[in-house]
């Protein structure tokens, strides 16, 4: 099979490797404060090097979707330099803190206006939320065959077989494409994209096209925020600490008489 | 009547453990909720587990028995669950939040138009809307949100090890079937092959001896399996755990990995070695019963979580307590 | 009758030996021009000019085998005696050739000194060739390869040699001029043969001879005998030509002349190989093995004919992950007879694979992007940068109205990490004891972009030094001084516009020690060695301040280990391995802290805090237990003084 349409669908959160110093919560507010950079989320980044991986062996064309009420085109360009040939951004107020569904019904929105493609990638969960559904939820109203938890993906004749991870181990499965295929890392950490290309690709001329919630003919009604009824920190985990002194020898004995004693 | 409805998993003939917690929850919502709760069973030949399942105090066990519902064929299980669903039509439903309930509940979410909560710590009835309070970790575990929402049924999959396992008690609850409407033309991702692959059950484990950044290198593992062996004269199942630095610097396969990207558990004793304690990884072991630091660096979070903690080399310590620990035995 | 030697003596068909000659000629003229061509078409951006300085320097290390003797002095009279053998008798054959076909000179007195110099010229070569062979074959030195072109090699001058020795004492047993003595070797040779049997050997020996000799002028541009071009080639280049500092854009990854004509000119001695730490360590990293692999590739992209060094056809142009194992030490290039920097070939592959994207090792994969986010390789947050200095009253240049002339650039690592805020913690307690006004940047401090170069991310070094240069600008910076080697070692050399001087500060103290700023009335009654980092010694040649320092402090022994100064061993930290973990059979810092823990020394000192993190935790995993033990030269400086304070209360 040769020139497949691949779609990655990213998602532009707050880096979740950010120092714990740097991050918040504003009960208040109902928002987790995150004093970091805007990345890619990292199992997005995942299906963005298993689709250019694809690309690489049997040719085609990579369109990378993102949705949000503001999605930076500096982080999103990445993607670009990573070898996805078109970026498009979802951008329209009414798309901030959606919930699963409605992100998912939007971004099916506009694959559906898309209109011609073999495979549809995500990662399994965002860095974000954690949840882990917009990508199968996403593959039910598209009415694609989904298969999550990849950690790889081949082709062969207008099917996709993905090894996907199951607890006894591994399974292989097929489908035939147009599929949707969540991500994992273990397809690989995304190639390293060098400050030159990052900056080559910022002073590009390119334009990145955008579409807002009518463009792609999403109604406000099916797009719900995520109904927060609380947010608050985490409970102290703490406890009082017992440390041992004396020297080495003392405290390894301490130790041995309370791994006894726990018997 | 209102109905809690939970999606059962059986291993090996019986209940799952994570079951028995759903039933748990299932009836403490009830409760809350002034209904009834109720279980699900799947499959073929499960006619015995839901004998089983009764004794645990459903009003009802539905058994949906068909050949194609042998083993876990995700198509065919969303499209009964939707159907149940739509027939029983509970005011929640269940899930563990474990691969089953993963494959299913989105798909499930997306075909009944109810928004889904995973991963959940706790569940409550919200007494003014009688709506599901959908208690869970966000931001990597920075955060922890409440959800609501409208919809029915109200979806959610539920953390493990979080509720009690239900104790069996009377089995007041009768046994229903109800018969899927599947067909082999409704698969649309065939399985080829399984493969299974050793792997760790970390979260079997009853004690978990765990090692980190501070060990220096990929030897400190073998003093680590040191201590394990000599653990495991006194304790089952002793096993070995990590955090991710030490898979990142390839140190250990990530199958051992505790954290919110590994393995959650709760073992009776955690030992951390090394470990400075980031949040990821404190989220992952945190439930331990009695947790054990050793460290060089006294002001480091694994301090602030533990019961037990001691400020040095550990490559001078863990020998130090091998001994200790023959000589005591 | 005068002395005088017949030519071509019984030799019929004269006519083959110069279709032969010519043949030699163009074939080694054929070679030489492939590799021009292989020159030219890599020259890049490269070029070099006439220098008298650099010419001056070449004939002296390739007439006097200045480095060769430096580094091994048995290995360097070794090539003395091949080369002024063979020099002298390739010399001296054009000079039979210029009597022989233009004018007559050899005759009388001067072919009685001609023959003397090229019998001893031709003892030379043999004893120097026959040294060889037993360098490499009996006594097997390490460094030494021993492959099929390795043997043939000395054993194609050994028979030229002794085929000429018998050659001539062949014609001198039949003819027995009466000046045979002179030609003392031919002479005793001539007499095994009777005049008969020596008159009817001859004209086979001397084809024998002929063809030997005319093969392996030929052969010298398809074999590692290139060297004896382009060695001084390479010797030249490198002292003539100006050094650059290009963008990504400009082709920065790209092997340019410099790195052709050292490819060219090397002769796979190893002495790299044996003075790389990396090899040492069992590691799979070897700098005579990537850069003849590189050598290779160069060819392979370059040549039309491929490359024509045919006996290393089989060998590997793959180097996979390997060169991420360099630490850029610079041991190669201190060691290396052509001055080849293998860690700038290295440092050049890194920005190609850094560019290309997939081959870039996880590890540095999330380091980099860290330093990106967050202006610095840890896990920390910009925030933290200034907490080491919390609670020690310290001026803050990035603050309204503050003022110093000077400002501590304390760097990442030393910021960061728990071990080395020591350094930080110390130094700045010495600065404050001798009256020093500085200030830190606290928060703001950026990083100096070191690893971005290391590993290759220019564009990332880029960004950091103007991030770098913006800040100095704006907070009126003009003099600095830094806890790190490597960062002292960016700023001075790879920042060509800095409005800035910058120092590290073991140069500062050993200033103020001689301003007599610092005191030190009671020492510390220890034993201790120094260790040499890498960039601060070998890279920027500062040696003796720290040794000033330490000298200075009564009480102090200071014993040098084995390898020290120019040839120290390093730690291991630099070329971006601290974020990585790559492994070897041994760990480059264990074998180090080992050497350092045989001289009896009781504290190991240093003056970088990559050295300090490696050598303390190599310290820990050799189980050397206290009071051995690993100080920064500002942890000695400072108790040095304090003793003095401690007195005086």
């Amino acid at each position: 099979m040769t020139d497949m349409k691949i779609i990655v669908c990213a998602k532009q959160i707050p880096d979740p490797e950010a120092p714990l110093s740097d991050v918040s919560v504003d009960a208040e507010k109902m928002e987790v404060i995150v004093d970091a950079p805007q990345v890619i989320s990292p199992f997005d980044e995942n299906a963005l090097e298993a689709a250019v991986q694809l690309k690489e062996e049997v040719g085609g064309k990579i369109t990378v979707l993102s949705l949000g009420k503001k999605v930076s085109d500096t982080v999103l360009r990445k993607t670009i330099a990573a070898g996805a040939d078109e970026l498009i951004l979802l951008q329209d107020d009414q798309f901030e803190k959606l919930d699963s569904y409605s992100t998912a019904t939007a971004l099916s929105d506009a694959i559906r206006k898309i209109g011609d493609y073999d495979l549809v990638l995500t990662g399994r969960q965002a860095g974000d939320w954690d949840s882990g559904q917009v990508g199968l939820i996403l593959g039910e109203m598209l009415g694609l065959p989904c298969i999550s938890l990849a950690r790889a993906i081949n082709v062969e004749d207008g099917s996709v077989v993905v090894e996907k991870s199951i607890p006894e181990g591994y399974e292989r499965v097929k489908a035939q494409m147009p599929a949707l295929v969540t991500v994992s890392n273990e397809v690989g950490e995304l190639r390293y994209i060098s400050r030159t290309k990052m900056l080559k690709m910022m002073r590009g001329s390119r334009s990145i096209p955008t579409w807002n919630a009518e463009e792609i003919g999403t109604s406000s009604d099916a797009l719900q925020k995520m109904g927060i009824a609380a947010l608050s920190s985490p409970p102290d985990m703490g406890r009082d600490c017992e440390f041992f002194e004396g020297s080495v020898d003392d405290q390894a004995g301490k130790l041995a008489e309370v791994f006894i004693s726990l018997k | 009547m209102s109905e809690v409805l939970i999606l059962g998993e059986v291993k090996a003939g019986s209940l799952e453990t994570r079951t028995l917690e759903l039933l748990e929850a299932g009836k403490k919502l009830a409760d809350e909720m002034g209904g009834e709760f109720s279980l699900l069973l799947m499959g073929e030949g499960i006619s015995g587990v839901a004998d089983q399942a009764l004794s645990y105090g459903p009003a009802k066990v539905y058994k949906m028995e068909h050949p194609l519902l042998e083993g876990f064929k995700p198509d065919l299980w969303v499209s009964a669950l939707e159907q149940a669903c739509r027939k029983i039509g509970p005011k929640v439903f269940l899930m563990g939040h474990s691969f089953v309930g993963m494959e299913v509940g989105p798909r499930l979410s997306a075909r009944l138009n109810s928004r889904l909560t995973t991963d959940c710590i706790d569940l409550a009835i919200d007494p003014e809307d009688g709506l599901l309070l959908r208690t869970k970790p966000v931001s990597g575990g920075n955060a922890i949100s409440v959800f609501k929402f409208q919809g029915e049924p109200q979806l959610a999959t539920v953390r493990a090890k979080v509720f009690q396992a239900a104790e069996p008690g009377d089995a007041p609850g009768e046994i229903q079937e109800i018969t899927p409407e599947i067909d082999e033309s409704m698969i649309m991702v065939q399985s080829l092959e399984i493969v299974e692959e050793a792997s760790v059950a970390l979260d079997k484990a009853s004690v978990v001896v765990s090692g980190g950044a501070g060990l220096g290198e990929e030897d400190g593992f073998e003093l680590l399996e040191e201590l394990a062996e000599a653990l495991g004269e006194s304790f089952d199942n002793v096993m070995i755990g990590c955090s991710r630095v030490a898979v990142d610097k390839g140190w250990i396969s990530s199958d051992h990995q505790v954290g919110l990207t590994g393995t959650m558990i709760s073992p009776d004793i955690y030992v951390a070695v090394g470990i400075s304690g980031a949040i990821q990884h404190l989220v992952g072991m945190v439930h331990a019963k009695k947790i054990i630091a050793i460290n060089t660096d006294k002001s480091c979070n694994m301090f602030k979580v533990a019961d037990y903690g001691i400020v040095e080399d550990y490559e001078d310590v863990i020998p130090a307590l091998m001994e200790k620990l023959e000589e005591l035995s | 009758m005068t002395p005088h030697r017949v030519m071509f003596w019984q030799i019929d068909h004269i006519w083959i030996f110069y279709v032969l000659a010519a043949l030699s000629t163009v074939l080694f003229l054929g070679g030489m021009a492939v590799c021009v061509l292989v020159w030219k078409k890599s020259a890049g951006s490269r070029s070099v000019s006439f220098s008298a300085e650099a010419l001056k320097k070449m004939l002296l290390d390739v007439f006097l085998g200045r480095r060769l003797i430096e580094g091994h002095v048995a290995a360097g009279l070794m090539h003395l005696l091949i080369f002024w053998g063979f020099l002298i008798l390739f010399v001296g054959t054009s000079v039979l050739a210029i009597h022989h076909y233009v004018t007559s000179f050899l005759a009388g007195t001067p072919h009685l000194v001609f023959s003397l110099l090229m019998e001893l010229a031709g003892l030379m070569l043999l004893s120097g060739v026959i040294w060889a062979l037993i360098r490499r074959y009996l006594q097997r030195v390490p460094r030494l390869e021993r492959r099929l072109e390795d043997a043939l090699v000395p054993l194609w001058l050994l028979l030229m040699v002794l085929s000429g020795f018998i050659l001539e004492g062949l014609r001198l047993s039949s003819q027995a001029p009466a000046w045979a003595a002179w030609s003392f070797v031919g002479c005793w040779l001539g007499g095994l043969f009777s005049p008969d049997s020596a008159e009817a050997f001859y004209p086979a020996c001397w084809w024998i001879h002929t063809l030997l000799c005319l093969s392996f002028i030929a052969l010298i541009p398809y074999t590692k005998l290139f060297h004896i071009l382009g060695a001084p080639a390479s010797i030249y280049f490198q002292s003539a030509a100006e050094p650059v500092l290009l963008g990504i854009e400009d082709g920065a990854g790209e092997f340019d002349l410099g790195d052709a004509i050292f490819f060219d000119g090397c002769m796979r001695c190893g002495r790299c190989v044996a003075s790389c730490p990396s090899a040492g360590a069992g590691e799979p990293f070897a700098p005579r093995d990537f850069v003849q692999a590189m050598r290779r590739t160069l060819w392979q992209e370059h040549s039309p004919v491929g490359d024509i060094r045919f006996m290393n056809r089989d060998e590997e142009t793959q180097v996979d992950e390997n060169f991420w194992y360099c630490t850029t030490c610079r041991a190669c290039l201190e060691v290396c007879p052509v001055y080849g920097a293998t860690f700038e070939v290295v440092t050049k592959k890194r920005m190609l694979a850094v560019e290309e994207g997939t081959q870039v090792p996880k590890l540095l994969n999330q380091t980099l992007e860290k330093l990106f986010k967050y202006n610095n390789p840890w896990e920390s947050s910009k925030k933290k940068r200034g907490a080491w200095a919390d609670d020690l009253d310290i001026v803050n240049l990035t603050k309204r109205g503050a003022e110093a002339d000077l400002c501590y650039f304390v760097g990442c690592t030393t910021s960061f990490d728990d071990t080395a805020q020591r350094i930080a913690q110390s130094f700045s307690a010495v600065l404050k004891a001798a009256g020093v006004n500085f200030g830190i940047l606290g928060k703001k401090e950026p990083c100096c972009g070191d690893i971005g170069r290391r590993v290759g991310e220019l564009g990332l070094f880029e960004e950091q030094k103007e991030g770098c240069e913006k800040l100095f600008e704006k907070y009126n910076i003009t003099e600095i001084v830094t806890s790190s080697p490597h960062c002292f070692h960016t700023f001075k050399n790879e920042y060509p516009d800095a409005e800035f001087r910058t120092r590290h500060y073991t140069q500062m103290l050993q200033k103020l020690m001689a301003d007599g700023k610092l005191k030190f009335k009671d020492g510390i009654e220890a034993k201790v060695t120094y260790h040499d980092p890498c960039y601060l010694g070998r890279h920027n040649r500062i040696f003796d301040e720290p040794r000033e320092v330490i000298g200075a402090i009564p009480g102090i022994n200071l014993v040098e280990m084995p390898h020290h100064g120019e040839d120290s061993l390093c730690c291991g930290g630099g070329g971006g391995r601290m974020w990585q973990d790559l492994q070897g059979d041994v760990k480059m810092s264990e074998v180090r802290i080992r050497e350092a823990e045989a001289t009896g020394a009781e504290i190991v000192i240093t003056a970088c805090p990559l050295c300090l993190i490696m050598l303390e935790d190599a310290r820990k995993a050799a189980g050397f237990k206290e009071p051995f033990r690993v100080m920064d030269l500002n942890e000695l400086v400072l108790q040095a003084l304090q003793e003095k304070e401690v007195r005086d209360e």
